[in-house]
């Protein structure tokens, strides 16, 4: 054997690289060696201290948030104490990760996938506490603080959870509350935000935050490897308790408005509404209803996947607030515009006599009154009160797009109107410089007759709409809508009282508005709302339907209905001729396609309930579907 | 030497007999040295028992059973055979990857853990020992020819997918690990200086580009965490931070086993993984650290001169990706405890008691003492 193997050639290999190897072996752990002579002997002293010492940190204390009332002070908003879930990932290992997440599903009823996703989806580091379940109920508190070793890393902890009074009827106001996510933390982490904080997420609850949170204290405490804390040593800073909102909200109207437009909903089949009410006096929003919408109190106890992703994928969208996060076309409501802009610019007054016809002609388009059939020699009053189309078509065309522009943005249309509510769209005013800017055209003349009867480019938000008629209610005067009415501290002083918030005064003789209001109480008196005019009440007001989308095999395109209507300070003995209006209402119903106009049905039946009229004057029999006869 | 008379004569005879091997040849030192540090571990393990449950200890002492079995099995196997298999093994170390990659279960959205049974594998630990294997058969069946580039880049080619298959784990250690086997290697391989040379500068020229475009922003921040002077020792540098205090807080002689307040006091997080040096450095001090480090000079000699005796290349070889590979673990995971290194969750070959890791040098011990008693086989 040892003969075959000594002719084996010996196999090439290099004493220096060997050597070599061995030499970075020992410089290598000689390296260790004297980092470890370092750390052991010669720091370690100061380190031994440490050792001892080191179990003391400052930790937040957080501050109470602020709580929210209705403009009476009711409560809309509770703190209540429950028991949340949380976990830190590094306190387990990877073996015990899948025993615990599977034992925690097990106990909370919720998919594991879950619990999984929220633990990788942590925006603070895996010593980080992870929010896994919030408003757990007592028993299974229990069970899991009583785990201990079983759940290492799960904690249970205290915290104080938002608690809405009305949930859906206050929800796209009010908002609500939630974890902060991954994308806010790195922003807010210099603010002060912890990883498992909470923050407001929409309505006044995202607006308002800085007043609602506070300000957090801190105490030192000590606490283990874990950062489960052993006990507290003194408090640092003592919080200070966030502040609370009084909103310009009534309740009372809040219901009645969400009344009406479900009423009208359920009879119609509407996907969705819109009911605001405000006082054009001072630009506050007394009620504001916007259909399908969600539970806040849902998002506040912690949302499911599941629940969340059906709110999403819902095509009639109940996470917007359509009366400000989304835009439509008015329809004839612009017509106010438009009238105010003849007058204004003085191309009429309210004595010209316009002949209206069953349609204008421009090259080889017909435009048709709605009627088809025009209503003769008209003056303002009666062109607005009928809302003949050919009337204001050639309004329009005498006052040309710019103009049409200029008095559109004068009554705040084509802006935000910068309501305390967030992610406010702004519409769109079409002028010649907007469609150069964005189809990169001029504006042809048939779009300037659409655009003086709210058609084609023109899309407003409800709130802008209304805000419009506050304007031409109150004389003139665009106030920015709000709905937080003043701001209180904790001890109960006044930390910022209401005002108006004035954007701008119309530059418009008051003489202009007044014809505009009485041609807007003409509409009613002249029955094109049918019995509206019946009522004990004085209500002056501009019905719309508002075309959109494609058409069908008839050549008929589905439509929006709008009313905004509004009464004087006296409702039944008032006159137009005062611009002292306390109270302006609209309603949107989107894709009505009704018979009659259903949001001056949802209106009246607001006015009703309002005002407590005991006779019901409703007419239900006008809500038929399927109708595409249209009534501007 | 250690080399050592013939053991039981049934046994031995049966043993040549069968394998060709000679028993004489078998590096007792090597197996000691191994084994005490393998009881380091598990004394730690059991000083950490005490406060964190029972289950780690037991857990280890299974572990190191399966290791002990594995190794003989490999002692026992003759080695020749690696050669031919170099492929097959080849195959199954990606199919081991790929299966973690699809199936794996880890921390954040990670995969490296297989469970089976009651048991989570990594089998990124087996496919570092496989790589050896396939890495020295490559290189030794290209003797002689290794001052051209192109046996150098066809080992750098071998290595790749292992290596992004891992560091799609993503796993930045271990990935760092295959590459210190491959320097490793083919230093030992005799490969041209000039051409390592250019390897090495084309590396280097590397680093920004892979800092730019590979690693994730976490991963960078735990390569930089340690350099920073004033680290958020309420986040991640928490553990570091830590550590440092239990090493420190150790001295000379140490606070005694399961005295480590701060490691048995709960405020090291992980202390009985790759963290377990905090404790020993802490309980027994800078003596026992030096044990420690004395132990893992010793079996780095006795490794490398497993690799010296061999006959064929493929031992020289395979010993070198075996110290390599013992070598930059321990470099990093105490350097890393020390604060002169980046947190990577390398762990400590031997007293880790992360059972792949233990399982996965116990094969290459085993490999390496089947080398080291078949040095006499018959050429045919």
């Amino acid at each position: 054997m040892t003969a075959f193997l000594d002719e084996r050639p010996k196999p090439v290999r290099s004493l220096s690289r060997f050597l070599t190897f061995a030499l970075i072996v020992v410089i290598g752990v000689s390296g260790l060696a004297a980092r470890l002579f370092y750390l052991q002997i010669v720091d370690g002293g100061r380190l031994a201290t440490l050792a001892v010492h080191n179990r003391t940190v400052l930790e937040a204390i957080r501050s109470p948030r602020g709580l929210i009332y209705d403009r009476y002070g009711r409560p809309l908003v509770t703190n209540v104490p429950t028991f949340v879930v949380k976990l830190r990932p590094s306190d387990m290992t990877v073996e015990q990760r899948p025993v615990v997440v599977d034992r925690l599903a097990a106990l909370l009823g919720m998919p594991a996938a879950d619990i999984n996703a929220t633990i990788d989806g942590n925006p603070g580091s895996t010593f980080d506490l992870v929010r896994i379940a919030s408003d757990v109920d007592v028993p299974t508190a229990r069970l899991i603080s009583e785990a201990g070793d079983d759940l290492p890393g799960v904690e249970v902890d205290v915290e104080a959870r938002r608690e809405y009074a009305d949930g859906p009827l206050m929800s796209q106001i009010l908002g609500y509350s939630g974890p902060v996510s991954g994308g806010q933390l790195a922003t807010l982490k210099a603010l002060g935000y912890l990883p498992d904080d909470l923050i407001g997420k929409a309505g006044v609850e995202e607006v308002y935050e800085t007043q609602l949170r506070g300000t957090y204290g801190s105490e030192s405490v000590e606490q283990d490897a874990s950062g489960r804390r052993t006990q507290v040593l003194q408090t640092v800073t003592p919080p200070k308790p966030g502040d609370s909102l009084t909103l310009t909200i009534d309740t009372t109207d809040q219901q009645q408005a969400q009344k009406a437009l479900i009423w009208a909903m359920k009879t119609v089949g509407l996907k969705r509404g819109v009911v605001i009410a405000m006082n054009p006096q001072t630009g506050e929003i007394l009620a504001m209803v916007s259909l399908p919408t969600y539970d806040n109190n849902q998002f506040a106890k912690g949302i499911s996947n599941a629940d969340y992703a059906k709110l999403l994928n819902n095509p009639d969208k109940p996470l917007l607030n359509h009366a400000i996060q989304e835009h439509f076309p008015p329809g004839s409501t612009y017509k106010l515009v438009t009238g105010t802009g003849v007058l204004a610019d003085k191309k009429i007054t309210d004595k010209t006599k316009i002949q209206t016809h069953p349609y204008l002609t421009l090259g080889s388009t017909r435009f048709y009154d709605w009627n088809h059939m025009g209503f003769g020699s008209c003056t303002i009053y009666c062109g607005f009160g009928h809302s003949s189309d050919t009337f204001f078509f050639q309004m329009a065309g005498k006052l040309g797009i710019d103009r049409l522009g200029y008095w559109a943005k004068q009554y705040g249309f084509g802006q935000l109107t910068g309501v305390d509510l967030p992610n406010e769209v702004p519409g769109i005013v079409p002028t010649n410089q907007w469609k150069q800017g964005t189809l990169g055209d001029q504006i042809f003349p048939g779009e300037v007759y659409q655009a003086g009867i709210g058609q084609g480019y023109d899309v407003v938000t409800p709130l802008q709409l209304i805000n419009a008629y506050a304007t031409l209610a109150n004389g003139g005067t665009v106030y920015q809508p709000q709905v937080v009415h003043d701001i209180v501290g904790p001890d109960g002083t006044v930390v910022r009282p209401f005002a108006p918030k004035v954007l701008h005064k119309m530059a418009v003789a008051p003489n202009v508005l007044r014809i505009m209001r009485n041609a807007a109480r003409n509409v009613v008196l002249l029955r094109h709302t049918y019995n509206l005019v019946d009522m004990p009440i004085k209500i002056a007001g501009k019905s719309g339907t508002a075309e959109f989308g494609t058409r069908d095999s008839k050549g008929r395109l589905p439509f929006h209905s709008w009313f905004v209507g509004f009464v004087p300070k006296d409702p039944k003995h008032g006159s137009f001729n005062n611009a002292d209006s306390q109270l302006v209402v609209l309603a949107f119903a989107y894709d009505s396609r009704t018979k009659g106009n259903v949001g001056t049905e949802i209106v009246k039946y607001f006015f009703q309930l309002h005002f407590g009229i005991k006779h019901d004057y409703r007419l239900p029999n006008l809500l038929h579907r399927g109708n595409f006869y249209q009534s501007n | 030497m250690g080399v050592i008379r013939a053991e039981p004569a049934r046994v031995s005879d049966w043993a040549a007999k069968s394998v060709g091997a000679a028993w004489r040849s078998y590096d007792l030192q090597l197996t000691t040295y191994a084994g005490l540090l393998v009881a380091i571990g598990l004394v730690m393990a059991y000083s950490n028992s005490l406060e964190g449950g029972a289950a780690t200890f037991s857990r280890g002492l299974m572990w190191a059973a399966i290791a002990v079995v594995v190794f003989i099995v490999a002692t026992v196997f003759d080695y020749h055979w690696l050669k031919t298999l170099a492929w097959p093994i080849y195959a199954i170390q990606l199919g081991l990857l790929i299966a973690t990659l699809a199936l794996g279960d880890g921390v954040g959205g990670s995969a490296r853990w297989i469970s089976i049974g009651p048991l989570a594998f990594q089998f990124s630990e087996i496919a570092k020992i496989l790589m050896i294997i396939v890495l020295a058969s490559y290189l030794a069946s290209r003797e002689g020819r290794l001052d051209s580039p192109v046996p150098i880049v066809g080992a750098c080619l071998l290595v790749g997918p292992p290596l992004i298959l891992v560091m799609l784990q993503p796993d930045l250690g271990t990935s760092l690990v295959f590459g210190a086997i491959l320097a490793g290697m083919l230093w030992m391989s005799g490969a041209s200086l000039r051409w390592l040379t250019a390897l090495a500068l084309a590396v280097v020229a590397m680093i920004p580009i892979a800092w730019t475009y590979l690693l994730r922003d976490y991963q960078k921040a735990r390569l930089t965490d340690f350099l920073d002077a004033n680290p958020d020792i309420q986040g991640a540098g928490f553990q570091l931070h830590q550590a440092q205090i239990a090493v420190g807080s150790g001295g000379f002689f140490g606070k005694g086993l399961t005295n480590g307040t701060q490691t048995q006091g709960d405020l090291l997080p992980v202390q009985a993984t790759d963290f377990v040096f905090a404790t020993l450095s802490e309980e027994l001090g800078f003596i026992g650290a030096i044990v420690l480090f004395t132990l893992f000079i010793l079996l780095l000699w006795r490794v490398l001169v497993a690799g010296w005796r061999s006959r064929d290349a493929f031992g020289t070889l395979f010993a070198g990706g075996v110290a390599s590979m013992i070598l930059f673990q321990l470099i990093v995971n105490i350097g890393m405890v020390l604060g002169v290194m980046p947190i990577t969750g390398i762990p400590l070959p031997f007293v880790t008691h992360g059972g792949a890791s233990l399982v996965s040098v116990a094969a290459g011990l085993g490999i390496l003492q089947s080398i080291n008693i078949r040095q006499t086989r018959a050429a045919w």
